[in-house]
């Protein structure tokens, strides 16, 4: 359902096929760089060394390695390895005058494909965004048109647009790209895929996925977890020391609900961000409740000893309120002194099928339990939890 | 309705009840590995018919589908409903529900049916029209949802958004605020949706009933400059209020990916603020909070509305049943086979040449036979709640063959279900041949712990007299002596003395007619009637019509196959592994 990074290795792989002949190196479990034997094997030749995980102006930051020796080449590996990087590539130099350099990317939209062209690219191109020209692919058939206005060939637009179809890739920037005659050379390549379309084609694969920022292990959990079910469970860890942590469901619900604590001035004090939506089981909606309470009960005490759970959305269209509420209850039941010992209260606002039993439980089990903050149904306005458990926080 | 989602099907029901509609407005599911599901219309229960594939919906249902509900995985989502469309070209449109559809699948949608097709999604929560049409999860699944948002009523309110959950939302708000939704559209979350918001708008703009619009928008994509555009070429001429979620945002070091597949700023002028702004410069109402935004409901020009009852009495207490069959023989249509103390001739050809078979007796007496008949055409069935018929129809349902079904059925035959009848004869036989009085032999009976076969009925009782034994009764009347009949009465007289329900059974007066018949018309011995007994020939009595019955149950599981059987939760008790867990 989103667009996703792959490594330029396998985008350049997919466009080239084996006319490419760029290597792809990995930091492995063991922290070895892998394949050992392909980096054994590098000998001669002037190469290009950079990191391969989808990071912006590469260049500019220095993490990228230009006509160096096999050794070298290495060397600059081990030097990123140490700064955190894990996923590198190695590439043959292509020696080229900066004249040569142009810019071009596509990306799929409504009715076709947008294409953005510059015969002068490079590094610079943002700064210059008037020499670039816009086209719109629609079909095969306005490819020799565009192939004839940007002086691109032919045969390479055409592979691009195969690749976009067949290979479900929606967004792709070659940057800068050298053009000899009928060849196209990709230098730098970035590329958005379609993760919907992983099912349909073989050409990319979860593994060639990169991730821009190193994520949480409660992210990776929930992303384990939300591959496994039809329901949506998605979860960022924003502030790991917040003192506003969410449990909330649906996709616009979320938004309208965090820009509440932001209007009322919390935004920094968010612990997490998420939502769970589109009807998860109550075995499901446990595991997701669990991984944001561990969040909460991992985090630093705050000054004036108060944290909030706001466990809140709209009205559900078939997410039965009982039974995630019933799931929500599990995970709280488990931690609820450990809860209470951080000055945990709870405030809750949902509505949709089953609310009254939904609502009825959890009311009950918080006040119980001595952290009820407030229950809200669908007939108080969505923002009202939230309102409260910024007051709580801040007051 | 491609794709099976009983939850959503079921609220389709509801609100078409809840409209006063007299038929449901689901014709039928595309879904595999059945042929019905069963769901409830109002408080009854009515079988929605399921078929393999598009191409199977039978001709006579055809013209009548006018819409797609596709719950299909977005992996089949695109494939689906081509084939939809291939079969119904004239289809007015439809809603995907599902998310994860590829954006190329999509766009393939819209280059085939964006012009002439009103498509909700992919993605979303589908099309409502309050009091007419309800296209999918949207407004709500149960019923209580429909009533507080009033959604058989219609109203002058237009609620568009892309967010299914926030939809809901908004049709609720509105109720709330004491209007009504003249219809909602949720166009879905995903990047291409085949009804595109400007679609949408222009179809609020010319719908005459729709006095305003509400909508709920996020930050990422630029649908809203679509908003914007239609108002500054005045092709939008309502008002319209509209939220843009999403400052949260700003309070973020990096863009986030929030809920929808959308949701992610790229360029600047995709934020929340900037194009709340734009909407504001273009005349659009576009508050900078979701309260604000609520109370600018109050102001929107709402026409009067009288509101459609909805009779919730007839949601409540719903009881699913576990199993559906049909009634096989009329249980309550009991023939008469004896009539002023003479048979009523029927063609009983075939029973005369199973019995002759049975007994190896050729010539058989016309009572013997006439009573045989009798009893066949009253044992065919007793109705689908009986264990072997429902262990005929729980086989049948696993997808077992006739054969087997049947099998399940019958060898469910014993002691406590539909063995009775031998029994009842061995023990009339030693009553009579004791020659205790009945007092003494119940007693007797009854001190040694063991039931008395042939007596006893859960429903009928003294008073209620059962309509099968009073019919098989009237044959003693064609008798000289009836010895074994005689004794089964007089130990009725004794156990109904201490349990108005401990009557003659059915089983217990088949028994010990058939003995008296045999005896009288047959010849036969107390030595071969103990014979029959000993080979549990009565309980043949039971077992050949049954079959029938049981077959018959088998068909109509065929015919409706509603998938494997598995019993709900509530209608098992289990017994937890230990105390306390």
């Amino acid at each position: 359902m989103a667009r996703v990074k792959i490594s330029e290795y396998r985008a350049k792989k997919v466009i080239l096929g084996d006319a490419y002949k760029g290597r792809s190196f990995r930091i492995n479990e063991r922290g070895k760089l892998a394949p050992l034997e392909a980096a054994g094997s590098l000998t001669g030749g002037k190469w290009v060394a950079k990191i391969d995980q989808g990071v912006k102006k590469r260049m500019k930051q220095g993490l990228v390695a230009v006509d160096v020796n096999a050794a070298k080449a290495l060397r600059a590996f081990a030097a990123w390895k140490r700064k955190g990087f894990s996923q590198f590539l190695l590439e043959p130099l292509v020696k080229h005058a900066p004249e040569e350099e142009q810019y071009l990317s596509l990306e799929r939209v409504r009715d076709g494909l947008h294409v953005l062209h510059a015969r002068e690219g490079g590094i610079d191109i943002e700064a210059n965004p008037e020499r670039v020209k816009t086209y719109l692919i629609r079909s095969a058939n306005d490819i020799p048109a565009v192939a004839k206005a940007t002086k691109l060939p032919e045969r390479f637009l055409l592979k691009l647009f195969e690749v976009f179809n067949s290979d479900f890739f929606v967004f792709l920037e070659l940057n800068p790209l050298v053009v000899r005659g009928t060849e196209a050379i990709p230098l730098d390549a970035a590329a958005l895929v379609d993760s919907a379309g992983a099912f349909f084609t073989r050409a990319w694969g979860e593994d060639d996925v990169v991730k821009a920022r190193s994520k949480h292990p409660a992210e990776e959990r929930v992303e384990a977890l939300a591959a496994t079910t039809p329901a949506s469970l998605k979860l960022n860890v924003l502030n790991k020391n917040g003192a506003l942590f969410f449990l909330l469901s649906g996709g616009g619900g979320s938004i309208v609900i965090a820009d509440e604590a932001q209007l009322e001035g919390a935004g920094k004090q968010i612990g997490n961000y998420g939502e769970y939506s589109g009807g998860p089981t109550r075995e499901e909606t446990y595991l997701y409740a669990k991984e944001v309470i561990k969040l909460m009960l991992a985090s630093r005490p705050p000054a004036g000893g108060k944290k909030a759970l706001v466990i809140a959305g709209g009205v559900a269209n078939f997410t039965d309120i009982k039974k995630t509420f019933a799931g929500i209850v599990d995970a709280l039941s488990e931690s609820a002194e450990a809860l209470r010992a951080k000055g945990v209260k709870v405030f809750v606002r949902r509505g949709g099928p089953n609310e009254t039993a939904g609502l009825a439980l959890m009311e009950g089990f918080l006040k119980r339990e001595k952290l009820l903050g407030a229950v809200y149904g669908s007939d108080t306005v969505i923002t009202k939890a939230v309102e409260e458990a910024v007051n709580y926080v801040t007051r | 309705m491609l794709g099976n989602h009983p939850a959503i099907m079921q609220s389709i029901l509801d609100f078409d009840f809840a409209c006063g509609k007299k038929t449901p407005s689901v014709i039928g599911c595309v879904t595999a590995n059945r042929k019905a599901i069963k769901l409830f219309f109002g408080k009854n229960e009515v079988l929605i018919p399921c078929f393999p594939e598009v191409a199977k919906v039978p001709r006579e249902l055809r013209p009548k589908v006018q819409w797609m509900l596709n719950v299909q995985s977005g992996r089949r989502a695109y494939e689906s409903t081509v084939a939809f469309f291939d079969a119904f070209p004239k289809a007015l449109g439809g809603h995907i529900f599902a998310e994860n559809v590829p954006e190329r699948h999509a766009t393939e949608l819209l280059a085939r049916y964006g012009k002439e097709k009103l498509i909700a999604g992919p993605s979303g929560v589908g099309l409502l029209v309050p009091g007419s049409l309800k296209l999918g999860a949207i407004g709500g699944t149960d019923i209580q949802q429909i009533e507080a948002s009033r959604l058989a009523t219609e109203g002058s309110i237009a609620v568009v958004s892309t967010s299914g959950g926030m939809t809901n939302e908004l049709i609720r708000a509105v109720a709330l605020a004491g209007k009504r939704v003249s219809f909602s559209l949720c166009i879905g979350g995903d990047r291409f949706p085949v009804t595109s918001l400007t679609d949408v708008l222009l179809l609020a703009e010319h719908d005459s009933q729709t006095k305003a619009i509400f909508y709920f928008g996020e930050l990422g994509g630029v649908d809203e400059y679509e908003i914007v555009e239609l108002l500054e070429k005045k092709k939008l001429t309502k008002p319209v209020v509209a939220y843009i979620a999403g400052v949260i945002d700003e309070a973020f070091d990096e863009h986030m990916q929030f809920g929808h597949a959308k949701a992610l700023v790229a360029h600047k002028d995709e934020s929340a603020r900037a194009k709340r702004e734009a909407l504001r410069t273009a005349g659009a109402v576009a508050p900078d909070t979701f309260p604000e935004f609520l109370a600018e409901l109050a102001r929107l020009p709402s026409p009067d509305f009288r509101d459609r009852v909805i009779p919730m009495s007839e949601f409540e207490n719903r009881q699913k049943s576990i199993l559906s069959t049909r009634e096989i023989i009329d249980l309550e249509q009991v023939l008469t086979f004896v009539k002023g103390g003479k048979l009523v001739r029927r063609n009983d050809g075939l029973t005369k040449s199973i019995i002759s078979a049975l007994l190896d007796r050729q010539d058989l007496s016309d009572t013997t036979v006439a009573f045989a008949e009798a009893v066949f055409s009253l044992l065919i069935d007793h109705g689908g709640h009986v264990s072997g018929a429902v262990n005929t129809m729980i086989t049948a349902r696993a997808g077992k063959d006739l054969v087997s079904s049947l099998a399940a059925g019958l060898l469910t035959i014993g002691p406590r279900f539909g063995g009775a009848v031998n029994d009842a004869a061995a023990t009339w036989t030693s009553g009579v041949q004791s020659q205790q009085d009945a007092f003494a032999f119940v007693q007797e009976r009854t001190k040694s712990g063991k039931l008395l076969s042939g007596i006893g009925h859960r429903k009928y009782r003294v008073g209620i007299p059962d309509p099968r034994v009073a019919a098989i009764a009237q044959f003693a009347e064609l008798l000289k002596k009836h010895p074994h009949y005689d004794f089964a009465r007089a130990v009725e007289k004794v156990t109904t003395s201490k349990n108005g329900s401990l009557i003659l059974n059915v089983d217990g007066a088949m028994a010990a007619l058939f003995l008296d018949i045999l005896a009288e018309c047959e010849g036969y011995s107390k030595e071969e009637l103990q014979e029959l007994i000993d080979a549990e020939f009565f309980n043949a009595l039971f077992v050949i019509p049954r079959s029938v019955g049981f077959i018959a149950h088998f068909m109509e599981q065929k015919k409706n196959d509603e998938g494997l059987f598995r019993l709900p939760d509530e209608l098992l008790f289990v017994r937890k592994h230990k105390e306390g867990k």
